[in-house]
């Protein structure tokens, strides 16, 4: 048992007076005292290291998948087509030193940041992926032309970059598959990089403004000259009407910009030329261009899906999904108004700095210091990161780190997905349990102490349970789940009954196997020979002695019932997308591309779900070793 | 022991008449309607003449036993009572028909169950190969380092789910692999392909034939060998560990006889009654285990079908299916008793 402290007798007088007058009595309680043993089996399991490490990591687990959500809830219709399949990092808003002095400009749609300083350097920074081999089609890799030459003006568009240099050279690198840059001959809808662009050079000093939207590049000069190229039928639906505008009717543009699919911009006069397209024709009940009236708009900046022009009398018109701007203090003045892919960030003219829009992805965050006067002057909002300038140097900068854990094909956070998607598994294994659980000990009960032909007919049931092909079986009731009008909350919980209705009958022929040998037993025929009623022995008196029998059964049930739910959930029959589980994140992630090359979203949820579930393993054997009175025997 | 076996014949086929009755009702409560989707190809005939439309899907109902009660139609089903004046269940051969393939659902088993049947074979064959002999070590060195080694790996085995498996060994073996050796020799050959039976437009007959099969089916055999090992070899070690505990091992050992008679013919005779529950235990959990595998590796097996089959409502085939897993796990019940009876005397003397 403990160690025994055989204390040996130090001098003569102590061996005499233990020779005739016995042990002194601590010696003796030392040395008898003994554990109940609950405790005993507390303190065999915490002297095994492997199982204790075990416990801790489960715990651990336990608490990420419970806490986890409260910090990072989920939303099940989120879904951000800019970060699909982005590689666990958290560089996107890791701007370079170089930068944090000079900036010149900083562009950004997607994952990748693309940042010129003063002196004419580029700078990449963030991630990007692509399948191709080619590294011309990295644009993460600036050519070598690129970093040679010195650039005046850089952007970025979701997989292509387009740089201005001094001497009015036009670099362009990243995919060209629908004519992002230097491609010549017009495929249906595209429109390629304009000769005159690629084999000549541009007059720098005359460049108003060189923006990229996805798939798309434009280029404004000071005389209202507009160039504009790329997959223009996809992404940019109302160009030909803009040219239009520009080349017959002496529309003199002033600003553009691009949204999802397509162009808007402002022409000298303060006018909102929207071309043909009649999207944002709607404001507040009223004709757009009629609210604006005689104003000048002066400013115009765009998202994804979401336009906000800034009229001469400041006033902001927010047109699309994002449709209120920020409160702004009385006497306040709007400076500038900046975008990234979904969000505005607005500067006054004494400094303070506000942002709106979506924020899912902490981008309108703004830091408490910038929200005092003269805390900037201006904001490169760029995709998904802010970067604040005063004087031309780095105060503060806002917006998505980067992914611990990458993203998966929907650009969802797969860290989210995991801890939601764990608490989800946990719960449905836990409650299956649960249920089993009261089921196969009820059973297992009545079974082994009544015997008799209540037995006879409890195991016959048993045996019919489980002769039915488990996950088979299941497959079959979920799929009569989904064909039924039930809500997904409703038939997840039936799913966890299903589990447990499916898997006690184990459990039951265990208890009733412990059962029988207990009830020979003289505490027994005491009990009944004290009167006390049947049900009261069966489960007051012999029932607690199963259970150390009963406690193992449902730790090792516990992860088989996680396991099945996964596997039902991968099928597609247990939970069903976009809801998470551990099981149907790997459901996509079937395909060999997705194994090589996007390992991260297989990986994670696959180690969350085995370390669990080992970890649950190890101490339920853990536990079946210290309560088996064998084992300690034959040691 | 003639007696005992008709004895538990008779059992199984009561056992086995109520689950399928049971799982006949189960199958009647899917919200689906086989008349309705079958009337559908004469919509465009009957399109401006509703009444004639609806008649003909009474019609269908009527040949499809719909009308029928549902307890009436499982005796039908059985092959007990007439269904439109016909007997046509399962005792007069009649296995039910299938609407997505188009033939009657035996014909369709018989290549998915040869396929299911070789990698499970194979599968536990080499995963009995590994584990007992590594069962039997563990038991001997019991409580030493390299025993405590595997018991550790073969939790880590076992608690890892067959899917998460299958992807680390696709990653493992067919890319990793593929990329390494193409790396070291420049070669880009297929050594473990992914999915598929055979090769593509190939027609080899014989020895060549099952070869070729054969590396198709590696990887899948492989992750189920493996996904097996961890649950086996604790099995056996368990087994192994509690006959060499037993009295007649102390007394074998005392009058002096070698270690290797002690454990392999002493111990292992008394180990081998619990490990023949094992084995048959394993083909029958293997086969439900393969729906798994088939639908990772995309191979032509029941489970395969089974999903395939859920998914297009087809529930003739799905019912025969799981019909078929019932009676091999029922008939493996038997099984396991009568091998009790042979490899364990005592129970033989009992009965």
């Amino acid at each position: 048992m403990e160690k025994k402290q055989n204390k040996r007798p130090s001098n003569f007088a102590q061996i005499l007076k233990r020779m005739f007058l016995g042990g002194t009595i601590e010696h003796t309680v030392e040395n008898e005292r003994y554990d109940s043993p609950s405790k005993l089996a507390v303190k065999r399991f915490f002297r095994k290291p492997i199982a204790v490490t075990a416990l801790i990591i489960l715990i651990a687990m336990i608490l990420f998948v419970i806490i986890g959500p409260i910090f990072m809830p989920i939303d099940l219709s989120y879904t951000e087509t800019l970060h699909q399949n982005v590689a666990p990092n958290l560089s996107m808003m890791s701007i370079p030193s170089e930068m944090k002095d000079s900036p010149s400009s900083i562009s950004s749609q997607g994952s990748f940041t693309i940042g010129v300083d003063k002196d004419g350097n580029v700078h990449t920074w963030g991630y990007f992926y692509t399948f191709s081999e080619d590294p011309e089609k990295d644009v993460m890799n600036i050519p070598e032309a690129v970093q040679n030459a010195n650039i005046v003006l850089g952007a970025a568009g979701t997989d292509h970059c387009i740089a201005i240099g001094d001497d009015g050279t036009i670099y362009g690198w990243g995919d060209d598959d629908v004519a992002q840059y230097g491609r010549d001959g017009r495929m249906l809808g595209q429109y390629p990089q304009p000769m005159e662009l690629i084999n000549g050079k541009i007059v720098v000093d005359n460049v108003s403004q060189l923006i990229c939207g996805d798939q798309m590049t434009a280029i404004l000069m000071n005389d209202g000259t507009l160039y504009v190229w790329g997959n223009a039928m996809a992404k940019c639906l109302n160009l030909d009407s803009i040219y239009k505008a520009v080349n017959k009717d002496g529309v003199k543009l002033q600003k553009i910009c691009f949204t999802n699919t397509n162009m808007f911009g402002i022409s000298e006069d303060g006018k909102f030329i929207t071309g043909n397209n009649k999207q944002y024709e709607i404001y507040r009940g009223q004709n757009t261009q009629e609210y604006i009236g005689n104003r000048k708009v002066v400013d115009i900046a765009s998202t994804g899906d979401s336009i906000v022009l800034l009229l001469e009398d400041s006033e902001l018109i927010s047109l699309g999904a994002i449709t209120s701007g920020p409160e702004l203090p009385e006497g306040e003045t709007i400076a500038a108004v900046a975008s990234g892919s979904r969000h505005f960030v607005l500067t006054t003219v004494s400094g303070k700095v506000y942002a709106w829009g979506n924020g899912a992805l902490n981008q309108t965050d703004v830091p408490k210091n910038l929200t005092e006067e003269g805390a900037a002057d201006t904001v490169f909002a760029s995709g998904f990161q802010n970067y604040a300038f005063k004087d031309g140097k780095l105060v503060e900068k806002w917006g998505l780190k980067g992914y611990l854990m990458g993203t998966d094909d929907l650009g969802r956070d797969v860290l989210n997905r995991v801890v939601n998607g764990g608490r989800m598994t946990m719960t449905i294994g836990a409650v299956a349990v649960i249920v089993s659980s009261i089921i196969g000990i009820i059973v297992g009960c009545i079974s082994g102490y009544f015997g008799g032909w209540v037995d006879l007919l409890l195991m016959r049931i048993t045996e019919i349970f489980s002769a039915i092909p488990f996950l088979p079986f299941a497959l079959v009731l979920s799929a009569i789940l989904q064909g039924s009008s039930l809500q997904e909350d409703t038939r997840i919980f039936i799913i966890m009954i299903i589990l447990g209705l499916l898997s006690w009958t184990g459990l039951a022929k265990l208890v009733r196997g412990q059962i029988l040998a207990e009830r020979e037993k003289e505490f027994v025929v005491a009990a009944q020979s004290m009167g006390i009623k049947e049900s009261r022995i069966a489960f007051k008196h012999i029932l607690p002695n199963v259970v150390s029998v009963i406690i193992v059964s449902l730790t090792l049930d516990f992860a088989t019932c996680m396991l099945t739910e996964s596997s039902l959930s991968y099928l597609g029959f247990g939970v069903k997308l976009p809801r998470p589980t551990w099981g149907n994140m790997l459901d996509g992630c079937r395909n060999s591309i997705v194994i090589q090359h996007f390992w991260w979203r297989w990986i994670f949820p696959a180690l969350f779900l085995a370390i669990t579930v080992i970890c649950i393993n190890i101490i339920g054997d853990t536990l079946r070793d210290i309560m088996d009175p064998k084992s300690e025997v034959e040691k | 022991m003639g007696k005992y076996v008709l004895k538990r014949l008779g059992y199984v086929l009561v056992v086995f008449l109520i689950l399928s009755l049971l799982m006949y009702l189960v199958y009647a409560m899917i919200p689906f309607d086989r008349a309705r989707a079958e009337v559908e190809q004469y919509k465009t005939i009957y399109k401006n003449e509703p009444e004639k439309f609806e008649a003909k899907y009474q019609e269908l109902r009527k040949e499809l036993g719909l009308d029928q009660n549902v307890f009436v139609r499982y005796l039908g089903w059985i092959g007990i009572v007439p269904i439109n004046g016909q007997y046509q269940g399962l005792l007069q051969g009649d296995f039910g028909y299938s609407y997505t393939y188009d033939r009657p659902v035996i014909e369709l088993l018989s290549e998915p169950m040869r396929n299911t049947v070789f990698i499970n074979i194979i599968a536990t064959i080499i995963a009995l190969g590994i584990t007992m002999p590594l069962g039997i070590f563990c038991a001997t060195h019991r409580g030493g380092k390299r025993d405590t080694f595997i018991q550790t790996a073969t939790i880590i085995g076992y608690s890892i789910p067959t899917f998460i498996m299958a992807i680390v060994f696709i990653w493992l073996l067919a890319i990793l692999l593929r990329e390494g050796v193409e790396a070291l020799t420049g070669l880009d050959i297929n050594i473990f392909p992914v999915s598929g039976m055979k090769t593509p437009g190939s027609d080899y007959k014989g020895i060549q034939k099952l070869l070729d099969e054969l590396h198709y089916m590696a990887l899948p055999i492989i992750v189920m060998t493996v996904g097996s090992l961890g649950g086996m070899t604790r099995y056996v070690r368990a087994s192994m560990t509690e006959a060499l505990s037993m009295d007649c091992i102390r007394t074998a050992r005392a009058k002096g006889l070698r270690e290797q008679v002690v454990v392999y013919s002493h111990a292992w005779r008394n180990a081998l009654i619990p490990i023949i529950t094992l084995v048959i235990g394993w083909f029958l959990s293997i086969f439900s285990g393969s729906i798994m595998i088939e639908n990772i590796f995309g191979l032509n097996g029941m489970g395969q079908l089974y999903i395939g089959s859920l998914n297009a409502k087809d529930f003739e085939v799905v019912l025969l299916i799981q019909m078929f897993y019932v009676i091999i796990g029922l008939l493996g019940n038997l099984v396991v008793d009568i091998a009790y009876g042979i490899a364990d005397p005592r129970v033989r003397v009992n009965n």
